[in-house]
């Protein structure tokens, strides 16, 4: 416990740091309500059906503002909410308090141990959860492990990355996942947002306001062509950055040169680079081989899920000298040259900014919200699901309508069937008949 | 008279490793100063440097001082960085600026500032040399040049000297195509539309924006808001920035029929009270007002135009964000109380692009001092501003041509 306050009635059980930090943190949470218009509108009405009534709901996913505003929701909607936070360094404890104050159970405080972060997710597990809001199957894979009456009492998960869905599919394989799990990774209006707008757009916010460095002009070397890669180097290239992708998969880097990137090997990326920023999803992108050819000054940053994208600790054993220089900037002398990490190697986005815009959180907290209540009103089997298309039209239908944009539908004229070839007596040549043209 | 912040002392450390950070990103700087440094000319002089105050005007304040001259510097209540402040300090140049200061105190500062009669003023505005020749007119003889940063800051000195009120000679450093084209287009655009989503956390992208003028700034910001996904519409008083407007393939539209649809209106037209409260009172519930030109009272909610009632002022919703209420109607979030967005609730324009301007700042003390200017406000030869550019290129790794002998005589020809 660190300094914690007794916690208001009703909640007995929260560990946060403080709850006094509470209004600040509802501030908050209704910033993010606000421009939240699809959860709180079309998902807020869906799952107020009263099947989330009586359901507990576990959410540890970063716990910020914009995940907050997600298990409000569920709570309105009448299920209990417990929350924990995804990593020890992303919690906000005026968030924290604030849900407190709301009455909803938190587990979690800002910069914590890993071995208190770890018990928090154990009290998380004791509540003995219905549902599971999970990122990188952080819980779910320690309930496993650790309560396993408790794991074997879940009636589905939620699962927000890439990275925990293939750790559950591989749960599956061990034929150690008793219950049905939604890939909520897989909705496109998941990734194909979240990983490249709200991934795009934020990691270039946080790299520019760590550095105070110009966009325009500069060699950007964006190592890893997927989703996320796509995004940063569409924006950066946007601002003016001469930007040069490297991959290790044709077909994406074929992608990336069509899309008017350099395409280059990482060695001969990096030789002129200003700045690297890696996007691969593995480990060790950018390491001992590759520090030696950055020129002096250059900057570099990790924008993919592991904190080991950069590999820091190979930098630190060949550095003469460490030193932050800014808020988030280490300075690594290399001899007498100089070269930057931000954010210490983790997800820059996250630990050097403020994570996703609110309106991209919106879509994904939407699947999330609407995957939880899809697991509590179908008897799924288990295993794993993907989210249903429908929903993900829904979601995009009331995004839309928020904005107020309408859409076109195709007329019964204008669908091209292939019965209608197969039926035909001779093969109709569209234009050459008839005086409309 | 100095000051020093007495409460919660700050991080003098982390003020100088910010400005050696800055530094190591500033070739074009560093190249001035070798040159101004040879000439000599600043060693013993009074400079004063009014700029906003922060690891890269530091960085020229200190390449000032290694020159041998007595510095002091102004910065502004709402966008001095105290940690900067203080390592400054902690070199024994005279800083007048204290973070959060009233009005009152402000005033103090300013004429603390005056006080050190400089010989050179570099000036951000023109606030200071209009205080000199208005309420500061002993500072006035000793007062040999002036080096002006902004466009909002040159057209009150040539307004001046059409009225032959302006009694030095000055620098219109803003003018220098090193300066205009690059740290009011690409510096001023990236960190106005970073300083917004910064203080938001909102995405760009769908966003309609309306960018009030078309200027140097009003381009890069439309263009850094365009890049990130955002439609774009301008607004313009002037018909030929409003067809360029069209060309680059942005709406264009009288600023009252453009707010009605906009998530964000941003200021660019460096013109006072080119946004006013019922300019407010046309936009959608929640739409976002940022500054992106001079500053108060280029959006000035108080000068009502057509409405009756004052607008309220509500909660600070987010750090830098204050809701703005039209009674019994929608309600507004302006982005540090209509202050610069860029300055106030980020860290101003990036490193490269104030080398360049401020590397034209270090030059033009220096033109001031090797010539005898009449009264008036003039430009920085040709020479400088492609010294300064060729510095930074340099820096770059890059090379570019020179004319064939053919060339330069075609170039002649009639």
């Amino acid at each position: 416990m660190t300094n914690s306050p007794a916690p208001p009635p009703g909640t007995p059980r929260s560990r946060i740091a403080d709850a006094s930090l509470a209004p600040s943190g509802h501030q908050a949470i209704e910033w993010a309500r606000r421009n939240s218009p699809v959860l709180d509108g079309f998902v807020r009405n869906k799952v107020n059906d009263g099947s989330m009534r009586g359901k507990k709901v576990a959410v540890v996913v970063h716990l910020e503002a914009k995940t907050a505003f997600l298990a409000t929701v569920l709570a309105d909607a009448g299920a209990t909410v417990v929350a924990a936070g995804s990593n020890p360094w992303s919690t906000r404890d005026n968030v924290a308090a604030a849900l407190v104050d709301r009455g909803i159970e938190v587990h979690s405080t800002r910069g914590s141990t890993n071995e208190m972060w770890e018990a928090d997710l154990l009290r998380v597990a004791d509540s003995n959860p219905d549902y599971i809001i999970d990122d990188g199957g952080e819980l779910t894979i320690r309930m496993a492990r650790d309560k396993p009456d408790l794991y074997a009492q879940l009636k589905g998960v939620s699962e927000e990355t890439t990275t925990g869905v293939v750790r559950l599919a591989e749960l599956d394989r061990l034929g150690r996942l008793p219950m049905p799990v939604v890939a909520a990774n897989d909705a496109a209006l998941k990734h194909m947002f979240d990983n490249r707008f709200g991934t795009g757009q934020s990691t270039v916010q946080a790299v520019l306001a760590l550095t105070n460095l110009r966009m325009p002009g500069k060699r950007l070397v964006v190592v890893g062509y997927g989703w996320v890669g796509r995004g940063i180097a569409a924006y950066a290239h946007a601002m003016g950055a001469r930007v040069t992708a490297v991959e290790v998969d044709p077909v994406r880097a074929l992608e990336a040169h069509s899309d008017g990137h350099e395409v280059a090997d990482l060695l001969t990326a990096l030789s002129t680079a200003d700045m690297a920023i890696t996007a691969t999803g593995g480990i060790r992108a950018i390491t001992t081989r590759h520090f030696a050819v950055l020129p002096p000054h250059a900057v570099l940053a990790n924008a993919g899920h592991h904190d080991h994208e950069v590999d820091v600790p190979a930098l630190i054993d060949q550095a003469d000298s460490v030193d932050q220089v800014r808020p988030g900037v280490t300075r690594y002398r290399l001899g007498s040259k100089p070269v930057y990490v931000l954010s210490e190697g983790a997800l820059v986005n996250i630990a050097g900014g403020l994570g996703h815009p609110v309106e991209i959180m919106d879509l994904s907290f939407s699947v999330q919200a609407l995957s939880c209540h899809y697991l509590a009103t179908n008897n799924l089997a288990p295993g794993i699901h993907q989210f249903p298309a429908e929903l993900d039209r829904a979601i995009a239908t009331a995004k839309l309508a928020s904005r107020g944009i309408t859409l076109d539908h195709l007329t019964e004229d204008q669908t091209d069937t292939l019965s209608e070839i197969l039926d035909a007596d001779t093969f109709h040549s569209w234009g050459s008949t008839g005086d409309s043209q | 008279m100095t000051t020093s912040d007495n409460a919660d002392a700050p991080d003098t450390a982390v003020g100088r490793n910010m400005i050696d950070f800055a530094a190591d990103f500033m070739p074009a700087l560093a190249a001035a100063t070798n040159v101004v440094r040879a000439a000599g000319r600043l060693n013993g002089r009074r400079v004063g440097v009014a700029l906003t105050l922060e690891p890269k005007t530091a960085c020229l304040v200190e390449a000032i001082a290694s020159l041998g001259a007595d510095v002091a510097v102004l910065g502004s209540s709402n966008s001095t960085r105290p940690a900067v402040a203080a390592a400054l300090r902690e070199t024994g140049v005279k800083v007048f600026a204290e973070r959060g200061s009233s009005p009152e105190r402000s005033a103090e500062l300013r004429d603390g500032f005056i006080d050190h009669y400089p010989e050179y003023l570099i000036d951000d505005g023109a606030f200071n040399v209009r205080r000199i020749h208005d309420q500061r007119r002993d500072a006035l003889p000793s007062l040999l040049g002036v080096a002006e940063e902004t466009t909002s800051g040159v057209r009150p000195l040539r307004n001046m000297a059409a009225a032959g009120m302006l009694e030095v000679p000055c620098l219109a450093v803003n003018d220098a195509r090193t300066k205009l084209l690059f740290d009011n287009v690409y510096g001023t655009g990236q960190s106005v539309v970073m300083a917004i989503l910064d203080a938001t956390n909102l995405q760009m992208q769908g966003k309609v924006v309306v960018v009030v003028g078309y200027g140097k700034v009003g381009r890069g910001i439309a263009s850094m808001a365009r890049g990130l996904g955002a439609r774009v519409t301008v607004t313009e008083i002037d018909p030929v920035e409003a067809l360029a407007a069209h060309h680059d393939g942005l709406g264009v539209a009288p600023l009252m029929d453009a707010l009605v649809d906009a998530d964000v209106v941003i200021t660019a037209s460096g013109i006072g009270y080119s946004l006013i409260a019922d300019h407010v009172a046309a936009m959608k519930d929640g739409a976002i007002v940022a500054v992106g030109g001079a500053g108060p009272p280029e959006f000035d909610p108080t000068m009502l135009g057509t409405l009756t009632e004052p607008l309220i002022w509500g909660d600070t919703v987010r750090d830098n964000i204050q809701e703005l209420r039209v009674p019994g109607g929608n309600t507004v979030f302006v982005i540090a109380d209509g202050h610069c967005a860029n300055t106030s609730a980020g860290e101003g324009n990036p490193i490269e692009v104030m080398d360049l301007s401020l590397a034209l700042q270090m030059r033009a003390i220096d033109y001031l001092a090797a010539n005898d200017l009449p009264v008036g406000v003039h430009l920085l030869p040709k020479e400088v501003d492609d010294q300064v550019a060729s510095s930074q290129l340099a820096a770059a790794g890059l090379a570019i041509d020179t004319p064939s002998a053919a060339q330069i005589e075609a170039a002649r020809t009639w």
